[in-house]
């Protein structure tokens, strides 16, 4: 710990006189800058340059002299969107900003009944109340959150974050064997990798809960590993045959069923597009990954009751290749558009089908930039492009390619891509037993959902410890890793804010169990987490770089 | 009104570290929102700002973390420290979590309750994993922190109840057991509200047996139905104000119940008398700036005139918060008395 350097601290700065360079020229090298951040609040979550303190302190002064002098502006502040807290400087300034500009509109509009049905929520908070900043000036202010590029916490270190239940003690050995074999397999000792893993089905037989599920799954997957007997249908996802990929659906419609994770990554990654859409008459979303299509639904009733008239909704969805006797991106669509018709929203689509996204070229998009908004959404796709050297950065380019409007990402928030076995192990242990865990609490669930969600996740399992090389494509990645690929890509971050925080948290609440679920907001992106452990992250992005033209 | 306000303000700027001012102001601001005027706490809007970090395995600075839900039935967490062995290799494993305490030598379990007046912050903020850290690499000892339920949702005596089932469990945990003795040596602590929470579950534990060895209280938060003369002389130059005070006791205590409640003033005529009763020794550390620091006060001389033993360190020119940086003497001091008081047998 420091010591000897502490010392009682300077006396307030004086005021910067008139500095030589023009200050804005300071600024935008100070923003490249991060070494300046002040380091004792950095560690409190709070990112301020020294350089700016003084200034930042100014406004927190003018911001408590504006409330003290006004009954209003609390309730104001109380209903307006928050942005990204750790931005200090951006926060209050916002805070200036909204108290000086107020909104003359009725503020009912943003504020959401306790009580009120969810299907309505989308539709009631995304849309800014009438006279609320929508516009240029409101635009740049969500660009100045944040500097480009922004500061992260040492990408290079993990952090290894567990929950433990109390019911640790029952489950030692069990976790102790697991681990020992997973160390055998890392010295390359199959014989005792063998002799361990099937001690740990033993033991995980009479282990009753979520830790013996999590284990019966992971010794399947270390059993696998050892005989490296797997076949191809079961582990590779890019691609696979025609069984292969519909269970596959089926399965993650147990898993959207029975547990709020895809819920939550479908309903925040909406309300960041519907925010970014607001004024857009022409909407086009292109779906990496379309699956069941489940995400569409919500998105487009909400976009019907939108004020004003919802926009036309073209949808081109992504799939694995057809088979010849079926093509059920097609059918996916047709219900799609039976769906919209029902909610009165005029609709497109267009199936295509790629083996890997990295196949995709921006040309196949048909996009139509004068017309239409473009959204691409990704929804645990990305990470499976790990697998293959240069498919994310083929596949970010051709995102870039097509100017988009808004990227929106959802990841798992974890480091199962580490390059030694061991410890993707062990963090794929504690990952996945803080999700059964999450599974165990919804004991007022149909338990066919529940077991199908374990199968889905247990092929995750499998994938991360048993597969290997191009086959191995579970390579979950954490968001500061993210952070750096998209920034390296040419995105800057779209910061998600309050109002999306406050609709997710309310979802959660319905659900059975939803006491542990918890939603955090971390650097202007929202985690779902399970208890202290964030599980899912959305995030949200645009082109960086100044010249951003904006189609709407 | 303005000119006095431009005194207030100049007036907390000269008593601290710049860094320290803008951190506290911010909470201030953010904590004047949360509590609507209407009464009512907006709790989405405060979990959205409240920064948090996980847990964490890995060592850092000789420190790592996890969190174990203690209560299934209640969903209570809480976060364990323990300091890194430094002949251990590998980040630890999760075996090694709950690994008996290493060493010939005694080691101090502390089970910390974080402040926030009853409604605020987490045993995962970031203000508060920091200052557990903190006090683990100073005190060589092992710091739970407790993640009580909170006013106004969960008033009074949810975090009394809470905090009595996690010294219920630090208590009966094997592996908390110092070699030497076979014991768990076990210290309360708190910040705020969280020294109140130690005061209360200290009176409990001398009623049935547990065996507590020390309370260490910083700028625990107490007060009465009077106006004591340090809040009116104070109020509204520290970042604190007696009228958020006030919203904050009504938000912890039951319903139609005054500031003569003994949860709120322990040695109010309500209260039961501590003499004779078995209660831990005390340090408590006053913050000279703080407007509650005659209730502060009042509480270190009401455990003297009853017996008990206190150690009372006023620190004249500190204001609130004053422990969350380590950018200034008081800091530095009391995290020596601490760590003295901890390690004193």
């Amino acid at each position: 710990m420091k010591r000897g350097h502490v010392e009682t601290w300077d006396p307030p700065p004086q005021p910067p006189s008139g500095s030589g360079p023009s200050m804005a020229d300071n600024k935008s090298k100070m923003a490249a800058d991060d070494s300046n951040m002040d380091e004792l609040l950095a560690v409190l979550g709070y990112k301020v340059r020294s350089s700016e303190m003084a200034e930042v302190a100014q406004k927190l002064e003018q911001l408590e002299m504006v409330l003290s002098n006004d009954d209003v502006g609390s309730t104001v502040l109380n209903d307006t969107v928050h942005y990204n807290p750790s931005d200090l400087s951006s926060w209050v300034e916002s805070m200036l900003s909204e108290l000086n500009n107020p909104a003359s509109s009725d503020l009912d509009q943003t504020r959401i009944c306790e009580d009120s049905d969810l299907r309505a929520i989308p539709g009631l908070s995304a849309f800014p109340a009438e006279g609320e900043v929508v516009d240029e000036e409101a635009s740049s202010k969500r660009i100045r959150l944040g500097p480009v590029g922004s500061w992260c916490d040492a990408a290079g270190e993990s952090t290894r974050s567990m929950v433990l239940v109390d019911s640790q003690e029952t489950g030692v050995r069990l976790v102790h064997a697991l681990v020992a074999c997973a160390e055998a397999i890392q010295q390359e000792d199959h014989n005792l990798a063998d002799a361990l893993v099937k001690r740990v089905g033993t033991l995980a037989v009479s282990q009753a809960g979520a830790m013996g599920k999590v284990a019966t799954y992971f010794a399947q997957a270390l059993t696998r590993r050892i005989y490296r007997a797997y076949m191809t249908t079961e582990t590779d996802f890019s691609g696979g045959s025609a069984v292969g990929p519909s269970f596959e659906e089926v399965l993650q419609m147990h898993f959207y069923e029975s547990c709020p994770y895809l819920k939550f990554a479908h309903f925040t990654v909406n309300q960041a597009i519907l925010e970014a859409v607001t004024t857009a008459r022409r909407v086009h979303v292109i779906d990496l990954g379309l699956n069941q299509g489940m995400q569409w639904p919500a998105l487009m009733q909400a976009l019907a009751v939108r004020p004003g008239g919802p926009p036309s909704f073209r949808l081109t969805g992504i799939g694995p290749p057809q088979t010849e006797n079926s093509d059920s991106l097609q059918q996916l669509g047709w219900k799609l558009a039976q769906f919209a018709q029902a909610v009165g929203v005029e609709f497109e689509f267009k199936g295509l089908a790629a083996e890997t996204l990295s196949d995709l070229e921006p040309g196949m998009f048909e996009t139509r930039p004068e017309s239409e908004t473009l959204v691409v959404n990704s929804v645990f796709e990305l990470h499976r492009l790990l697998a293959r050297s240069g498919s994310i950065e083929k596949l970010l380019a051709t995102v870039k390619a097509v100017k988009p409007s808004i990227v929106t990402v959802v990841e798992q928030e974890a480091n199962h891509n580490g390059i030694v076995f061991l410890d993707r192990f062990n963090e794929a242990l504690h990952y996945y037993s803080s999700l059964f865990d999450s599974l165990e609490d919804s004991y007022s669930l149909p338990s066919q959902d529940r077991v199908m969600s374990e199968v889905y996740l247990g092929r995750q399992i499998l994938n991360v410890v048993a597969a290997e090389g191009s086959d191995r494509v579970e390579r979950h990645e954490t968001l500061s890793q993210w952070k750096t690929r998209m920034g390296s890509a040419g995105f800057a971050p779209v910061p998600l804010g309050s109002s999306a925080f406050k609709q997710a948290s309310m979802l959660l609440s319905l659900f059975a169990g939803g006491d542990g679920y918890r939603v955090e907001e971390n650097d202007g992106c929202l985690m779902l987490g399970w208890q202290t452990r964030p599980l899912i992250t959305t995030s949200a992005w645009k082109l960086g770089g100044a010249a951003v033209e904006m189609t709407r | 009104m303005a000119a006095s306000d431009e005194v207030n303000l100049i007036d907390s700027r000269t008593v601290v570290p710049l860094n320290t001012w803008v951190l506290i102001s911010n909470f201030k601001l953010a904590y004047n929102l949360l509590r609507r005027p209407d009464g009512t706490f907006n709790r989405h809007l405060a979990e959205f700002l409240d920064r948090k970090v996980t847990a964490n395995a890995n060592p850092v600075d000789g420190v790592f973390s996890f969190d174990v839900i203690i209560d299934r039935r209640i969903n209570l967490l809480s976060r364990v420290y323990r300091p890194a062995s430094p002949d251990q290799e590998q980040p630890p494993s999760v075996l090694d979590l709950e690994k008996p305490l290493d060493g010939e030598e005694i080691v101090p379990v502390i089970l910390f309750f974080h402040g926030g007046s009853f409604a605020h912050s987490s045993a995962n903020s970031a203000i508060y994993d920091t200052l557990c850290r903190r006090l683990v690499g100073v005190c060589k000892c092992v710091v739970v922190s407790v993640n009580y339920r909170r006013a106004p949702e969960n008033p009074y005596p949810c975090a009394y109840d809470d905090g009595w089932i996690a010294l219920n469990w630090v208590n009966s945990r094997s592996w908390l057991k110092s070699k030497k003795d076979s014991k768990v040596h076990i210290f309360l602590a708190g910040d705020s509200s969280g020294g109140n929470i130690a005061h209360n579950v200290a009176l409990k534990a001398g009623e049935s047996g547990i065996y507590v060895l020390g309370n260490i209280l910083l700028n625990p938060m107490f007060g009465g139905s009077e106006r004591t003369e340090s809040e009116k002389r104070l109020d509204g130059k520290y970042f604190v104000t007696v009228r958020d005070r006030d919203w904050y006791w009504k938000a912890f205590l039951p319903e139609g119940e005054d500031r003569e409640h003994p949860a709120c003033n322990p040695f109010s005529s309500r209260a039961r008398s501590l003499e004779g009763l078995s209660f831990p020794k005390s340090l408590v550390v006053v913050a000279g700036l703080d407007l509650i620091q005659d209730w502060q006060l009042a509480y270190a001389e009401g455990l003297k005139r009853a017996g008990q033993e206190v150690k009372l360190m006023h620190l004249e020119k500190a204001t609130v918060g004053f422990y969350l940086l380590p950018n200034n003497n008081h800091f530095h001091n009391v995290m020596d008395e601490i760590s003295a008081f901890v390690n004193a047998e």
